[in-house]
C-alpha cells in the first residue's frame, strides 16, 4: 500500500511542479514528464508484482478523515489488475506527450494540463482502490472532474466547450445513478464499507445493479449512455484521449464488476442485462464506427465496441457463475478482464497514432489524408499492428481475449437452458458481427490515410518526428505481439482478478487455462512463422523481376493521368455497409444533383445519425428545455427579488428541521 | 419587575431598529449601524460569567471594528465615491416602518417559541437578535441603494452575532471574529473601489441596483 501511496504522490507532485515552473516552458514539461512516468513505473512495478505473487495480492490502509469518516483503500487482485492497466497506459502518455505538447503552446496552459493529467491519474488509482462508498464517490469525483478539464484544454474552440458540457452533463447524471445505488446500499446496510450485502432484499439487489450499471455504464460508454464519448474524445489532446479511452472508461467496467462482487447475488437476470448491452453497444459501436469522418471520433466509437466486448464477456461469465458452472464463469469473466487489458494497451496505441497524424497533418480528416505510410513508417505500422489487434485477429492480443469470450459463449450452449442457449448463440453470431466490422472499419482507416496518395496537400511530405511519441507507440505494439504470443502470464493475472470477485468456488482452477495459453502461443507462433517464411519466399521469388526504376502512383493501374479523386474516400468505402444497418444508422447527406450541360460546382457531405443521440435530443433534452423556458420568469434579473428567493428557500426549510 | 442592564441596551438597539427601518438617509442608516455595532459587542460583557484575557480581547476587537472601522469605511466610502445619499425605497417609508412592528411583535412572539438554549434571563436577547436579522434582510430587498444594501447586510451579521453571544459555545469567539474579518475585508474592498479606483461610479454609473438587471442573459 505504501509503495502505490507513494507512487500516486509522485505523480501528483510532478503536476505541481509542473503548475508552478509554468513560465520555464520546458523544464516545466520535462519535469511533469519525469515525476509522472516515473510514479506510474513505480505504481506498474507494484501493481504487476502483487497480480503474480503466488500469494496473493491484499493491502489495506485507512485514514479517518475530520474525525466523520474513514477513507479507506484496499487492494485485491481486481484493483491491481486495473492498477497495472492504469499505471501502464498512463506512463505511456506521459511519455508520449513530452513531444506531443507543443513548445510554442502558452505555457501555464501546458502546465495546468499536466497538473489535470496528474490529478487524473491518481484519481483513477484512487477509484480502483477505494473500500468504502465514501472514498469510491470522492475519488470518482475528483477523476470525472479532472478529466473534463483536460477535455477543454483547448477551450478556444466552441465545439470543444460543447463537448466539455456534454461530457459534464454525462459524468454527473451517471454520478447521480451511482449515489442512488449506493444510498440503497446504506440505506440497508447502515454502514459505508463495501461489505457483503447478505442481507438485502433480492429485488434491492437488482435495483442496485441497474442504478449502477447505467451509472458505471455512462461512464464507461455503453450505448445508448456513450453520446459523451465521440464528442469528448476528439475534443482532448491525444495522450489524453489515450489515458480516457484506453483506461479512465474502464473504470466504468471495474464498478460493474465491484458492485457485482460486492452484491454477492448470481442471478442470470444480471448476465443477459450485461450481455444484451454489450451486444448492442458493440454491433452499434462499429457501425457508427464506420460512418465517421474524424479519424479520433472513429476511434472515440471503437470503444463503445470493445466496452460492448467486454460486457458480452462480463455477461457470459455472469450467466455461468449463476447457473453454477464455473468454467463458464471463468472463462467469461477472465475474457473480459483480459480485454479491458488488451483494449487499454492497442486503443491507446491507435490514439497515439491518430495524435501523431494530427500533429504533422493538422487534420483529423480521414478523407483529407492519404499515403501517409510513405513518411510515417514506425507510425504507420504500429498502426496497423494496433488495428489488427483491435480487429481480434492472430496472433495480437485482441484475439486472446476474444478467444476467451468464444469459448466461454460456446461452452455456454452446452449448459441446457433455451434462454442462456439463445443468449450465447446471440453473443457469438454478434461478437463475429463485431469483427467483420471492425475489421472493414480499421481497412478503410489505414486503406485511405495511411495509403494510396495524399489527397489535400495538408498530407503531402509529412514526416514524423519526436522520439518520445515513437518511443510509447513502438513498446505498446511490442506489448500487443507479446500478450498476443505469450498470453499466459496475463492470462493468469487475469484469473486473479476474477479469483477476487469471490464467486464461491474457491481456488479458480489454472490448469486448463496453462492448456489453452499453450495452444494459442503454438497457433501464434506457427502463425508468425508461416507469414515470415511467406514473406521469404516472396522476396525470393521477386529478386531481380521488378524492375526498380519504375514508379507509379499507388492505385494508378497503368492509368497515365490518374489523379488522388480517382481513389476510394473513406465515406465511399463504407457507404454500401452503412446501408445495410441504415435503420440504426441513418445517413444524412447533403448532394445538390448535377443538371443540365454545364453543371454547377457540387459537393458532397454525409453524415452518419447516431440514433442514442437523436432520441435523446427529441425525448429528454427537448421537454426539459421547454419546461425550464417556461420558467423563464423566476430569473427576472431584479436582486432584490432574488434575496427574496433566498429568505422563502430558508424560511422552508425551517420547517424542516 | 426586575430590569437588568442587558435588557435595557437591547431596548435601544430594538428601537434603532425601527429608527432604521424609517431611516431616508444613508448616513443615518451608517449611524445607527455603527451604533448597534457597538452596543452588540459590549453585550458579552454583561452576559458572561467571567472573561478570559483572550475572550476580552476578542470582544474589544470586535467593538473597534464593528462599531468604529466599518461605519468610518462606508462613510468614507460615500464621500469620495460621490454616492447618492437617499437610500431609494422600494417598499415606502411609512409601510417600512409598519413592516418594521410587525418584524418586532413577529419575533417577539417567535423567540418565545424557539428554544436557542441562549442564556436565561434576558427577555430582549433572542427577539433583537431575530429583529436585526430580519431587518438586516428587508434592507437588502427593498431598498435600492448599494450602500444601504451593505449596511442590510452588516446589520444581519451584528444580529448573528448576537445570537451567537446568547450561546455558550466555547469556540464561538474565533468563528465570530473569522465571519467578522470577512465582512470588514468585503467593506475594505468598497472602499478601496470607491476611493482609490472610483469603479463602482465610472462602471455602473450609478449604485441602483436595479440595473443589474441589465445584465441579465
Amino acid at each position: 500500500m505504501c509503495q502505490l501511496f507513494s507512487s500516486t504522490c509522485i505523480i501528483l507532485l510532478g503536476g505541481f511542479l509542473s503548475l508552478f515552473f509554468a513560465r520555464q516552458k520546458k523544464f516545466s514539461k520535462g519535469i511533469a514528464v519525469l515525476f509522472l512516468s516515473g510514479g506510474c513505473l513505480l505504481g506498474l512495478i507494484d501493481a504487476a508484482g502483487k497480480l503474480l505473487d503466488p500469494a496473493g495480492a491484499g493491502a489495506s490502509a485507512s485514514f479517518r478523515y475530520l474525525d466523520l469518516f474513514s477513507l479507506s483503500f484496499h487492494v485485491d487482485g481486481l484493483a491491481a489488475f486495473f492498477l497495472t492497466a492504469i499505471f501502464a497506459v498512463s506512463l505511456m502518455a506521459a511519455i508520449y506527450s513530452f513531444h506531443y505538447m507543443g513548445n510554442e503552446e502558452n505555457g501555464i496552459k501546458t502546465g495546468v494540463n499536466y497538473f489535470f493529467f496528474s490529478v487524473l491519474i491518481a484519481a483513477m488509482a484512487l477509484v480502483v482502490t477505494a473500500a468504502n462508498i465514501l472514498t469510491f464517490m470522492i475519488s470518482w469525483e475528483i477523476m470525472s472532474l479532472s478529466s473534463f478539464f483536460l477535455v477543454i484544454y483547448s477551450h478556444e474552440s466552441a465545439e470543444n466547450r460543447k463537448a466539455g458540457y456534454l461530457y459534464f452533463v454525462f459524468s454527473h447524471v451517471g454520478a447521480m445513478f451511482i449515489l442512488a445505488a449506493f444510498g440503497l446500499i446504506y440505506g440497508h446496510t447502515g454502514n459505508f464499507d463495501f461489505a457483503s450485502l447478505a442481507d438485502v432484499p433480492e429485488t434491492v439487489k437488482i435495483l442496485i445493479f441497474v442504478f449502477s450499471f447505467i451509472g458505471f455504464g455512462s461512464k464507461a460508454g455503453v450505448f445508448p449512455f456513450h453520446v459523451w464519448l465521440p464528442h469528448a474524445h476528439p475534443a482532448a489532446p491525444s495522450h489524453i484521449s489515450a489515458v480516457m479511452s484506453g483506461v479512465m472508461i474502464k473504470t466504468g467496467i471495474y464498478g460493474i464488476l465491484r458492485i457485482y462482487a460486492i452484491l454477492d447475488f448470481h442471478t442470470p437476470v444480471f448476465g443477459y442485462i450485461t450481455l444484451i448491452a454489450g451486444v448492442i453497444s458493440g454491433i452499434l459501436g462499429v457501425v457508427y464506427a464506420l460512418g465517421q469522418h474524424d479519424i479520433k471520433r472513429l476511434l472515440a466509437y471503437h470503444s463503445v465496441e470493445n466496452i460492448g466486448i467486454i460486457l458480452i464477456g462480463l455477461g457470459v461469465g455472469m450467466i455461468g457463475a449463476a447457473t453454477g458452472n464455473p468454467l463458464v464463469a471463468v472463462l467469461g469473466f477472465a475474457g473480459g478482464i483480459l480485454h479491458v487489458l488488451n483494449h487499454s494497451v492497442f486503443k491507446s496505441l491507435l490514439f497515439m497514432g491518430a495524435g501523431m497524424v494530427l500533429h504533422q497533418t493538422g487534420t483529423r480528416s480521414i478523407d483529407a489524408l492519404g499515403g501517409l505510410l510513405k513518411g510515417m513508417k514506425i507510425t504507420g505500422t504500429t498502426f496497423i499492428m494496433g488495428s489488427l489487434a483491435i480487429c481480434g485477429l492472430p496472433p495480437f492480443n485482441g484475439f486472446v481475449s476474444e478467444f476467451f469470450i468464444y469459448m466461454g459463449s460456446f461452452k455456454t450452449i452446452a449448459l441446457g437452458s433455451s434462454i442462456s442457449f439463445s443468449m450465447s448463440v446471440f453473443a457469438i453470431i454478434s461478437l463475429a458481427v463485431i469483427g467483420g466490422l471492425a475489421l472493414a472499419c480499421f481497412t478503410k482507416v489505414v486503406g485511405v490515410v495511411f495509403q494510396g496518395e495524399p489527397r489535400t496537400l495538408a498530407a503531402e511530405n509529412v514526416k514524423e518526428k519526436g522520439w518520445a511519441m515513437m518511443v510509447p507507440m513502438g513498446l505498446l505494439a511490442a506489448a500487443c505481439v507479446i500478450i498476443g504470443v505469450f498470453p499466459k502470464m496475463f492470462i493468469h493475472m487475469a484469473l486473479k482478478a476474477v479469483q477476487a470477485l469471490g464467486l464461491d468456488y474457491g481456488r479458480v482452477p489454472v490448469e486448463p487455462f496453462g492448456q489453452i495459453s499453450c495452444n494459442i502461443t503454438f497457433a501464434a507462433l506457427l502463425f508468425l512463422v508461416m507469414a515470415l517464411i511467406i514473406m521469404g519466399i516472396r522476396s525470393t521469388c521477386y529478386k531481380n523481376k521488378t524492375d526498380k526504376n519504375t514508379t507509379s502512383g499507388t492505385w494508378g493501374c497503368g492509368f497515365s493521368q490518374p489523379t488522388v479523386k480517382m481513389q476510394y474516400t473513406g465515406s465511399s468505402y463504407a457507404g454500401s455497409i452503412l446501408a445495410f444497418f441504415s435503420a440504426a444508422a441513418p445517413l444524412s447527406e447533403d448532394h445538390p444533383p448535377i443538371k443540365g450541360r454545364f453543371p454547377l460546382k457540387t459537393h458532397y457531405h454525409s453524415h452518419v445519425n447516431d440514433i442514442a443521440e437523436l432520441y435523446m435530443k427529441n425525448v429528454v433534452v427537448r421537454p426539459v428545455f421547454y419546461l425550464f423556458d417556461k420558467l423563464r420568469w423566476m430569473q427576472h434579473g431584479d436582486i432584490h427579488l432574488y434575496i427574496g428567493y433566498i429568505l422563502l428557500a430558508i424560511v422552508l426549510l425551517l420547517f424542516f428541521i | 419587575m426586575m430590569f437588568n442592564p442587558v435588557d435595557i441596551i437591547l431596548s435601544f438597539v430594538l428601537l434603532s431598529v425601527l429608527f432604521s427601518f424609517g431611516a431616508d438617509r444613508v448616513l443615518t442608516l451608517i449611524k445607527l449601524v455603527g451604533f448597534q455595532g457597538v452596543v452588540v459587542s459590549i453585550i458579552p460583557f454583561f452576559i458572561g460569567d467571567h472573561m478570559s484575557t483572550g475572550g476580552t480581547v476578542f470582544t474589544l476587537a470586535t467593538l473597534v471594528i464593528r462599531g468604529v472601522i466599518i461605519p468610518l469605511s462606508i462613510f468614507v466610502a460615500i464621500r469620495k465615491g460621490a454616492i447618492r445619499r437617499v437610500v431609494e425605497p422600494i417598499v415606502g417609508y411609512h409601510a417600512s416602518i409598519l413592516c418594521g412592528l410587525a418584524v418586532i411583535i413577529g419575533t417577539t412572539y417567535l423567540s418565545g417559541r424557539l428554544d436557542i438554549g441562549s442564556v436565561s434571563g434576558f427577555k430582549l436577547l433572542e427577539p433583537t437578535a431575530i429583529a436585526l436579522l430580519a431587518t438586516g434582510m428587508f434592507l437588502l430587498m427593498a431598498r435600492r441603494n448599494a450602500i444601504a444594501m451593505v449596511i442590510g447586510y452588516i446589520m444581519m451579521e451584528n444580529g448573528i452575532y448576537l445570537v451567537g453571544s446568547g450561546l455558550s459555545v466555547s469556540t464561538r469567539h474565533i468563528v465570530e471574529f473569522g465571519i467578522l474579518l470577512d465582512v470588514l475585508a468585503g467593506v475594505m474592498i468598497m472602499m478601496i473601489m470607491a476611493v482609490i479606483l472610483r469603479n463602482i461610479k465610472q462602471t455602473f454609473d450609478d449604485v441602483d441596483t436595479a440595473l443589474l438587471r441589465t445584465l441579465k442573459d
